[in-house]
């Protein structure tokens, strides 16, 4: 074959760009540690996403020291859970997958951008290095409403993050001379010890107990007041734990209606 | 000056005219549906429904990326067989059947897609007609049959096209022993090869798989393995969309110039590089999907890397070909040389700013096609910015430009109004080069593509340089420009169509090249090794992402439901509401 | 529209200097864009996908 000099020059500076581009973007996975997203999780049917185990409940869980996991089932057209709430400077391994079409998962202004595809899981690990909010939305065409479908990624500042639960609970109603139990639960979704202290009130009493939840499990209070001391009527309560609170009402019924009551049930 | 192509092969031309129209229309349709995407998504004007926007969308990419591309090929490769071979059809009745599939195809899916716009749609075939599907169809979104039988009919008008061609080949190859195979036969005999290998995967997934679905023969597919079906194809038509415009650049682009093509034998290099690399690079349009491995996908970004290489190499030849002939009119000098290219010419100005913003484009391209840098605009509306400029710019400019010289040959009549055509092809180049610049920009500060309304709650877009307002009038002033360049484009072949009793001042020729076939080793001619190399590469690229899809949740998938696409948003959230309330419960 | 060819130029007396300059510009131009869009644009652009340190589980 007869080629000009001068093309043989830019063939071999065409293949010095192509293999320049080929050797950075291995550098980019090998130096960087970027990596693509692979075929490594499970396939799930869409139609058993509200049994399993993960994804049944999209949420957040801490799986190591500073490392999360995030359910995340992408359907038309929402993102479930949403907001997700994570910490700075740990790493988040989103698990995404869609419920019905395929969609997208992209947080705009960043590189996490993944297709959620219905049956399979996209991992993604990531970490955010500063507190702040971030759009989430679903940049594949899933349907009509598509352009409404996003979410919000709401990073905390690392020792504000936790997965503390709070729930709470009284009888609606307490006779008179009969005493007022309030009940909480509180969930420790992290894997260390919860050290802190629950704070209650019930009427004008106050109580309060410090607890130790071990990590990924629940401890239940229970605070105890005696009805005679509050007297006849309704009693708000409320519930603190960090910066969860928890509030209801009870009412404390004298004898005779309750008997009157208890009378007119029978 | 020799005879017209009218004059000479009266039968073919008739045919070309006719891809030329059914093409034309498309290219109209099409761009008015850009201008209302372009006004719309960028808040400027809004007079359809969101929900609508998606109809426009899909008949955007179909008409354009699937009937003027392709029907602009079909009649301009029935040219340049005939007009290379110096003879015309086998059986000219096996020509026009396959036009008319082809037509017939392009009329079903076209139908199906406006029946979008009626608030109720006719039920054919046991659905509502609709398909808001995109051009990509990603199952398990679903349109009405009628569409995916539509695009069935037109891909195999294609192969019969292809096929066609092959036996006009075959017939002047007896007529002609041990002759070389003329370059631009050539061209489209290696384009054709291309696209037989490459339209298997989508033709599979829409026959096997996504038609028995919709017409709920079968119940369940796997969205992931007709996804990966699609692209198998999806990367092979993207060249099958270029190469009519390099079959221009090689073949009339050096004429217009004043030259002669540099080299007859990188050319024919460049045209079996694409044979050999076009399709088994598919999965670089799936970096960002979950079920393939790590590893295919950087054997994809390989090879992508690599088909690089004939577009570097066409580069050189094209441009040396241009300066060939700058210098045959006398230019001088390093750079002042451009200056002695026919600019007023507006076939010349046109192919060349086409090659021009291709040369930008092509950079674009490499970004998407680099792996983890695909994070960075995967989905994004960089993403159109580099489509528009390579299939809307490189592609299509080029295909207006060379109908410029073309359409006079075919119709016998002169172009009417040459310097409009110069100033419709400088327009393209402004308009597209704000469009452009608008979406590359926006899709680096997250803005997605494919949606109607780029405006969110939650967040705003930080853009570094510049403001989305500013963004946003760039893209829809970008947007106006092309699309009055259309219209302009349609009204001069409209006029020359009917400027009879005129002679045409174009000269049919084409000279050979400096360095013609006889340099190059016979091999390259060899048509069935290039296919069976190609075919060996698209079972390695392939076989095993296919296989591991498969196997990981089967052929037809796990109960994946169909999601007709309805023009009413009410059945989606009685889905949504179903869900949250097993939650709930 | 004729072409106004004023010297023929054959393959071996044609020098494509004119081309391989521009060539040269285009290699600078795509060699500089890719390094900015790699690492001002892409890696800039963080958070980023990166690798998962795989939990050691212990006993």
């Amino acid at each position: 074959m007869r080629i000009h000099q001068y093309e043989k020059l830019w063939i071999v500076g065409a293949m010095i760009l192509i293999v320049g581009f080929i050797v950075t973007i291995t550098y980019g996975s090998v130096g960087l540690g970027i990596t693509m997203i692979g075929d490594e999780e499970e396939t799930i049917a869409p139609d058993e996403l509200n049994d399993d185990e993960q994804f049944g409940e999209p949420r957040v869980e801490q799986v190591g020291e500073n490392e999360y996991a995030a359910y995340v089932v992408a359907q038309t057209f929402i993102f479930q859970p949403d907001p997700i709430e994570i910490p700075a400077n740990n790493e988040i391994t989103f698990h995404v997958t869609s419920r019905d079409v395929i969609h997208g998962f992209y947080v705009p202004g960043t590189n996490i951008n993944a297709m959620a595809i219905p049956g399979q899981v996209a991992e993604l690990t990531v970490e955010f290095d500063e507190p702040g909010e971030h759009g989430l939305i679903c940049h594949e065409y899933c349907g009509s409403g598509h352009h409404t479908m996003e979410g919000l990624i709401v990073v905390q500042p690392e020792d504000e993050f936790d997965l503390t639960e709070l729930s709470a609970e009284t009888p609606d109603t307490v006779t008179s001379g009969e005493q007022v139990q309030l009940n909480a639960t509180v969930e420790n979704g992290q894997l260390e010890p919860l050290e802190t202290t629950v704070d209650a009130e019930i009427g004008d009493q106050t109580f309060q107990q410090n607890i130790t939840v071990d990590g990924n499990s629940t401890q239940d209070v229970t605070f105890t007041a005696e009805s005679t001391q509050l007297g006849v009527g309704e009693h708000d309560w409320t519930v603190t734990v960090d910066d969860y609170e928890e509030t209801g009402s009870v009412e404390v019924v004298s004898n005779e209606t309750a008997a009157a009551e208890g009378g007119e049930e029978s | 000056m020799t005879a017209l192509f009218v004059d000479e092969y009266p039968a073919e031309a008739r045919l070309v005219k006719a891809a030329f129209l059914s093409s034309f229309i498309a290219f109209g349709i099409g761009a008015l549906f850009g201008i209302i995407q372009a006004l719309h998504r960028t808040d400027i004007f809004r007079f359809i429904d969101s929900i609508k926007y998606y109809t426009v969308l899909t008949g955007h990419g179909v008409f354009l990326v699937i009937a003027f591309t392709i029907f602009f090929l079909v009649g301009l490769y029935q040219w340049a067989v005939t007009d290379s071979l110096e003879r015309g059809s086998v059986d000219i009745r096996f020509t026009w059947l396959w036009y008319g599939l082809m037509a017939i195809g392009s009329l079903l899916a076209g139908i199906s897609i406006l029946a979008g716009f009626l608030d109720q749609p006719p039920m054919v075939l046991g659905s509502e007609l609709r398909a808001n599907v995109l051009f990509t169809f990603y199952a398990p979104l679903e349109a009405n049959p009628l569409y995916y039988i539509g695009l069935a009919l037109f891909l195999v008008g294609t192969w019969l096209a292809g096929i066609d061609w092959f036996r006009t080949w075959w017939a002047w190859r007896d007529e002609n022993p041990g002759k070389r195979i003329p370059l631009r036969t050539f061209m489209v005999l290696t384009t054709m090869i291309m696209f037989f290998l490459g339209s298997i995967g989508v033709i599979v997934s829409i026959l096997v798989f996504i038609l028995p679905w919709s017409l709920e023969i079968t119940e369940s597919l796997n969205p992931l393995l007709t996804r990966t079906l699609f692209w198998f194809f999806g990367h092979m038509i993207v060249y099958f969309w270029l190469l009519p415009a390099y079959l221009l650049w090689y073949s009339v682009l050096p004429k217009l110039s004043g030259g002669r093509l540099f080299s007859d034998p990188l050319a024919r290099v460049v045209f079996i590089l694409f044979v050999l690399l076009s399709t088994p690079v598919g999965i670089h349009h799936q970096y960002m999907d979950p079920g393939i491995a790590e590893g295919f996908k950087f054997i994809a970004m390989t090879n992508t890397m690599f088909l690089l290489l004939p577009s570097f190499l066409t580069a050189f030849t094209v441009v040396a070909s241009m300066e060939h002939g700058a210098r045959q009119r006398g230019g001088e000098g390093r750079f002042n040389w451009l200056r002695a290219l026919p600019w007023r010419n507006p076939a010349f100005t046109g192919m060349a700013l086409a090659g021009l913003i291709f040369a930008f484009g092509g950079f674009t391209g490499i970004v998407n096609a680099g792996m983890n840098i695909n994070y960075l605009v995967h989905n994004a509306l960089w993403i159109p910015g580099h489509i528009h400029a390579q299939v809307g710019t490189a592609t299509a400019l080029t295909l207006m430009a060379g109908s410029y010289w073309l359409v006079p040959q075919l119709t016998g009549n002169r172009l009417v109004g040459r310097q409009v055509a110069l100033f419709q092809v400088v327009l393209w180049f402004v308009g597209i080069v704000f469009m452009t610049n608008s979406m590359f920009r926006a899709g680096l500060v997250g803005v997605p593509r494919r949606t109607a309304e780029p405006q969110y709650q939650g967040f705003d877009y930080d853009v570094g340089v510049g403001s989305m307002g500013e963004l946003n009038a760039q893209l829809a002033l970008g947007g106006t420009l092309l699309f009055i360049s259309a219209m302009l484009f349609l009204v001069l072949m409209l006029l020359t169509v009917f400027n009879n009793d005129s002679e045409p001042i174009v000269d049919g020729t084409l000279p050979p090249a400096l360095s013609g076939p006889e340099d190059s080793p016979q091999v390259l001619d060899n048509l069935r090794l290039w296919f069976g190399i190609a075919f060996a590469l698209v079972v390695l690229a392939y076989a095993l992402p296919l296989a591991g899809i498969a196997a990981q949740s089967g052929l037809f998938g796990q109960d994946i439901q169909p999601f007709p696409v309805s023009s009413e948003a009410v059945i989606y959230f009685q889905f949504g509401l179903e869900y949250v309330g097993a939650f709930v419960t | 529209m004729g072409s106004r060819v004023s010297r023929e130029i054959g393959h071996d007396e044609y020098d494509p200097w004119g081309t391989l300059s521009l060539i040269v510009v285009y290699f600078v131009a795509l060699t500089l864009m890719w390094l900015f869009t790699y690492f001002v644009e892409f890696v800039g652009n963080t958070p980023t996908v990166m690798g998962m340190i795989v939990p050691v589980m212990l006993g």
